[in-house]
Parts: structure tokens; sequence; C-alpha cells
């Protein structure tokens, strides 16, 4: 995959774009927006991560310029901590937004979950992961043949779940989707949701679909 | 007037410079009215005077007119030997009118009038030396009113207007004294005025003066008379309070802030030490890098708690207010948290009436109950039932978040919502001591209001939205 990381800090460069090389994709970075208005106009990119505070040129502008210009790339912005204002307009503008400082594993979650977004064209009526089925306008979870009986807010985890099958979406990804909470609780909330919901489509199948990714999230995905 | 104006000799530091004085808004003010007075006075004299002078002419033609008819008529019945004698016993008389009676040639025949008036009716004469026998009177007016006798003879009575200039003059000397002390008064008074005027600014200025340069314990002196200074010596004084409230609550703040960072700061460093260490097998290291990632985590929590209540505070997310559905917040919530709050061992009551809406932000009214929800997991013990209630009442709707657990003694009840504080025996139980004042800041950017109250047993955390 081929990122567009515009960014400033020289430290925080180095460590996303060390981070996301491992992990086999391309990085390209620009330390402000002038190069990355440049670099974004002449290149095809798969995600954008932009970092709200800029010398010069503010993030929200370079995105809304390269929008303008007709470039639909998914975009991330990078906002600084307790900026909660920032989260309105960074979801307006662009498609993500992430608090500095941040786990990189949550970055790559992140980055994933965009690069790989359907586009919107795509209507889904039905989901499917290996023999696990959600119908989302009957609003019925089959597995094996078999309904599975979800409580509002379990179909939604799981939908969201189903929809980024095969990547790791953290806790904090859950929490925004499928709860709108924007805070960090103290609680292990999503943990409980998580194990119940295993136990609804999990228990009393020859395989195990939902895993856990230590310290990074969770993954839906087919055994293989 | 003095170049310098020394307002109150027993303090020798008021030396007010004349032109300070001058340009006072008060003193401007005086000397504005000491002038309309002045020109008052002056109107007031000009009419008085008027009025005077055309009284008492008047008068003098009147008396005049009726020595003229009584002579007239000592004339009719004596004849002209008569009228001689009747008017040479007049002037004789000093101080009396002055006559002259003429014979057809123009002959003076008695009287004390001079000179031959070609004309009859009122003239104005020179009174000739011998006229009322004042030497000053030499070139003064005589105003004499002739009347025709029978047989040509022509009878003169007039009256020296010397006394109506005199009484003019002493009019107008009154009238101008008069207007002197009223300017003088005018200007004096103002330059009192303002002198005690500036005296009392002064005050303030030194004490604003004192406090600038570092002495924030000051206050403005008050003289306890209740006038506009003195309110405004109060009013100062109050606003200064508060700013020094203020600054002993940011003292504080930065104090627990700094006490409550250095705990996992330097567990972060002893963590770090350990991870120098040579021998450590790779377990080791990434268990002690792992828990010094966590104290990092407080420490950023922390941050982002305190930067995040700043940012509520600030009071800029109203602009963002829309409309909330209040009972699917609270719904959101209680689902959120049940199996949380099961697992626990707790039980978790819900009671909450369908379609209470408000203007709000709803991520941070979710954070509000989130937290408070959180606070009685964290401070209650297993067995516990939580309730979370929400009910519509005519003029507001009514939250609440209640336990039965051990409660809040009622004298710390108000201390808790406050940054960092903590009770005593919550000091080791995990948290930033940020959730209830983020609550506390929540709950004043939606213009709600927000009780602790005693729910025998346990805590009742009521929180009343307007409608």
């Amino acid at each position: 995959m081929k990122v567009l990381l515009i960014e400033d800090d020289v430290k925080t460069t180095a460590y996303v774009k060390r981070g996301l090389e491992e992990h086999g994709h391309v990085v390209d970075t620009a330390p402000n927006g002038r190069d990355g208005l440049f670099l974004a106009a002449g290149e095809t990119y798969d995600v954008m991560i932009v970092d709200r505070m800029l010398p010069g040129l503010d993030g929200l502008g370079i995105v809304k310029t390269v929008r303008a210009a007709g470039v639909t790339t998914p975009v991330l912005f990078l906002t600084t901590m307790g900026g909660i204002e920032d989260r309105v307009e960074g979801l307006e503008v662009g498609d993500d937004y992430l608090v500095k400082p941040f786990a990189f594993a949550e970055l790559l979650a992140r980055i994933n979950a965009l690069a790989r977004r359907p586009p919107i064209a795509q209507v889904l009526t039905i989901l499917r992961v290996a023999d696990l089925e959600m119908d989302l306008i009957g609003r019925k979870v089959r597995r094996a043949g078999r309904e599975i009986d979800l409580q509002p807010r379990e179909f939604r985890l799981l939908e969201y779940l189903m929809r980024n099958a095969g990547r790791v979406v953290t806790r904090t990804m859950l929490l925004e989707r499928v709860w709108e909470f924007h805070f960090e609780p103290r609680t292990n909330i999503v943990e409980t949701h998580i194990s119940r919901l295993r136990a609804k489509i999990d228990r009393g199948f020859d395989a195990e679909l939902l895993e856990t990714v230590r310290g990074s999230g969770y993954l839906l995905r087919a055994p293989a | 007037m003095p170049s310098s104006w020394k307002p109150c000799a027993a303090q020798d530091i008021c030396f007010v410079p004349l032109p300070r004085i001058v340009r006072t808004a008060s003193f401007r003010l005086s000397a504005l009215y000491a002038l309309l007075f002045g020109g008052c006075v002056l109107l007031l004299g000009a009419a008085a005077f008027w009025s005077t002078r055309s009284a008492l002419e008047q008068q003098l033609s009147r008396r005049i007119e009726a020595e003229q008819a009584l002579l007239e008529q000592e004339f009719r019945h004596n004849g002209i030997d008569g009228l001689v004698a009747t008017v040479q016993q007049r002037t004789r008389v000093r101080g009396n009118l002055d006559y002259f009676v003429l014979d057809p040639a123009g002959k003076r025949l008695a009287g004390d009038l001079p000179g031959n008036p070609d004309r009859l009716g009122w003239v104005e004469l020179p009174s000739g030396p011998d006229a009322g026998g004042d030497e000053n009177s030499e070139n003064e007016t005589v105003h004499v009113l002739v009347k025709p006798l029978d047989g040509g003879y022509r009878l003169g009575v007039g009256e020296d207007i010397e006394q109506v200039g005199e009484l003019e003059e002493t009019f107008l000397g009154i009238l101008a004294s008069a207007l002197g002390l009223v300017l003088v008064l005018g200007v004096g008074g103002g330059l009192l005025l303002s002198a005690a005027f500036l005296r009392r600014v002064d005050r303030i200025t030194r004490t604003a003066d004192a406090i600038i340069g570092g002495d924030l314990s000051r206050r403005i002196e008050r003289t306890g008379s209740g006038d506009d200074f003195d309110h405004l010596s109060a009013t100062l004084n109050a606003m200064l309070d508060r700013i020094a409230g203020l600054m002993e609550n940011l003292r504080q703040v930065s104090n627990d802030i700094a006490h409550d960072l250095r705990t996992p700061l330097s567990r972060l460093r002893q963590d770090l030490e350990e991870a120098q260490k040579r021998d450590l097998d790779a377990a080791d290291l990434k268990s002690v890098i792992e828990s010094a990632v966590a104290e990092a985590d407080v420490l950023l929590e922390t941050f982002s708690a305190l930067l995040r209540i700043a940012q509520i505070e600030a009071g800029t997310r109203r602009s963002a207010f829309r409309g909330v559905d209040l009972s699917d917040v609270l719904r959101t919530v209680a689902e959120a948290y049940a199996p949380a709050i099961e697992e626990s061992g707790r039980a978790l009551r819900v009671e909450i009436a369908d379609g209470v809406r408000l203007s709000g932000d709803r991520g941070l009214l979710s954070q509000l109950f989130a937290n408070l929800v959180e606070n009685t997991l964290h401070h209650t013990p297993p067995g516990s039932t939580i309730t979370l209630r929400l009910a519509r009442q005519p003029a507001c709707a009514v939250a609440e978040v209640a336990d039965n657990g051990a409660g809040i003694p009622a004298d710390e009840r108000v201390k808790v919502l406050r940054r960092f504080y903590r009770l005593e025996r919550s000091r080791t139980t995990p948290g930033s001591g940020l959730g209830l004042s983020t609550v506390a800041a929540i709950v004043e950017l939606h213009h709600a209001a927000i009780e602790l109250l005693d729910n025998e047993p346990g805590l009742r955390v009521v929180i009343r939205f307007p409608a």
C-alpha cells in the first residue's frame, strides 16, 4: 500500500515511516503543506496521513485543496490531544482522525480500515465471513445455518467487525463506531461486550472466528 | 490661582499640579456650570436693571405731573403772583423739585431752572450752576415738563435725573460684584470638588499601581460613606478578590498536577532504569517496557483529561450543540456498561423515560454519564446496586446516577468536583482524580445543575438539565 505522510515533526515522521515500512507499505513523506500538496497532486496514494498542525498551511486546508482538485484518497488526520473540536472538522473533511500521541497499532489498524473501505456506491445487503452470515436488511445473523439472536448493539458491533473482516480493529475504533464514545473509559467495556458476542457467535462451532490480537485489538476472519 | 493645588495639607503625597486639576472632568463641569450661572446672573441683573429704571422714571414723571397740576391750580386761584410766590417758596427748600415760571417774553419770574425751552411738553434741560446748588451737577440734565398757562406764561417742573443715574451705578456695581463672586465661587468650588475627586481617584490608582507592582494583597481603602466611590471601591475589591481566588485555584491546580504527575513519572523512570540493565532477558525487558508504556499512558491520560476540561470550560463547544436524545444517550451508556457491571458482581437498574431531548453535545453527554457510572463502579463494594434514572419534569430533565455504596461525607461532596480531589480512602484506587471535574465542566457547559446527595446509604448524583 502506498501512503503519503504529511507531518512536520521529524521524530514522528521517522517512527511512522519505519513502522509502516516494516508492515510492507511504501511511505512518502512531506515536512510541510506545500510539499505535501505537490506530492498529493502528482502521485496516487492509497491513504494520506495529515497532521492538523503544520507550519504555514493547516492540514485541514491541504486536504480541502486536494479534494477540490478531485483527489478522493482517504485521509486520516492526526490531531493534538484534547483537541475535541478538531474531531468534528476532521471527520467532515477527512475520513478518520487519530489523537496524538497514538499507539502504532492504532494507526496501522485505522489506515488499513481506510484503504480498503469499499466504495460508497457499493451497497452491501449481506455480509459473509466463513459460515457466518449477516442480513443487513432483515437484521438477522446466522452461523452454519443456525440463527443467532443478537441485541441491537451487539449487531452493530458484529457488523463493524464483519465489514472489517481480516483486519485488526482496535478498542478505540470500536468505542467510536459502535457506541459513539470519543473518550477512554477506565472500564473494560469493549472486552466484556466482545466476550459476550464471542459466546454467541463462536461457542458451539468448530472454528473460532473472532480473535483477540494482543496489544492491538480484535480480528474477525475466516480460519485459515 | 497658585500654580499647584494642595487639597489636603495632612497628606503630603497628594500634591496635584494645577494643569491636572484643570483637566479633570469635574473641574470642567464646574467651570462650565459657573459660566452658565454667571450668564444667568447677568441676564437677571439686566432685566432687574431695566425694569427698575423704567419704574423709577415713571415714578418721577408722575411726581412732576402731580406737582404741575397742583401749581396750575394755584395759578387759576391766585394768578401769576400767587404762583410766583409758591414757586419761590418751594425753590428755597432744598432737595425739592426744580421749577421755572416764564413770562410771555421768556424771562424767568421764579424758580431755579435755567433756560428757555422752545417747545412744550417733556424736555431735557441742562441744570444750571444755581440749580440745586450742587457743584457736581453742572453737567447733569434735568427732566422737565413744560406747560403753557393763560396769558402766555409757561410753567416748568423738573427733576434732576442724576438720582436715577446714581441708582444705576450702584445697581451695576452690585451686579458686577455678584457676578465676580459667582465666578470665583464656581471656579473655586470646582477646584475643591475636583481636588476631592482626584484624591479618591488617586487612592484607587495608587492601589492599582501597588498591585501591578506585585503586592496582590492590596485593596482599595473604603470611606464607608456608601457613595459612588465607595461602591466602586467595593466592586473593584470584590473583583480583585475573585482574581486572587482564581489565581490561588490555579496555583493549587498546578501544585496538584505536579504532585499527581510525579508518581507516574518516577515509576516511568524506574522502569527505564530497569530496562537499561544489561542482564535482563528478552521476556523481562518486554514486561519492563510494557510497564513503562503503561505509566506513560497514565501521564498522557491525565494531560488529556486536563486539556479536555480546559476546552470544555472555555465554552466554545456550545456552538456545536445539536438536538440530542438524552434517553438514548443514557440507554447507550447503560447498555455499554451493563456487562462490566454484572461481571463485577454489582447490579444495574435502569429507569429511563423515553424521548427526553435537549440541545447539547452528544459525545460529552455520553462521557458525563459514563464517568458517573465508572465512579460508582470503582467506589462501591461488589454486591451494590447502581441505578440510572432519567425523568422529565415540567421545567427540566432530571438524570440521576445512584448507588448504595459507602457514599461521600456531606462536607466533602462539593470538594470531589474539584480537580485532583480524592477522598482519603480512594487515594489508592487508580484514576486521574479528574473524572468528576470533567463531569462538572460538562454540566456547566450545558447550563445544567449538579447535586451530590445522600442516597441513604450511598451517593445520589442528580443533574438537572434546563428544558
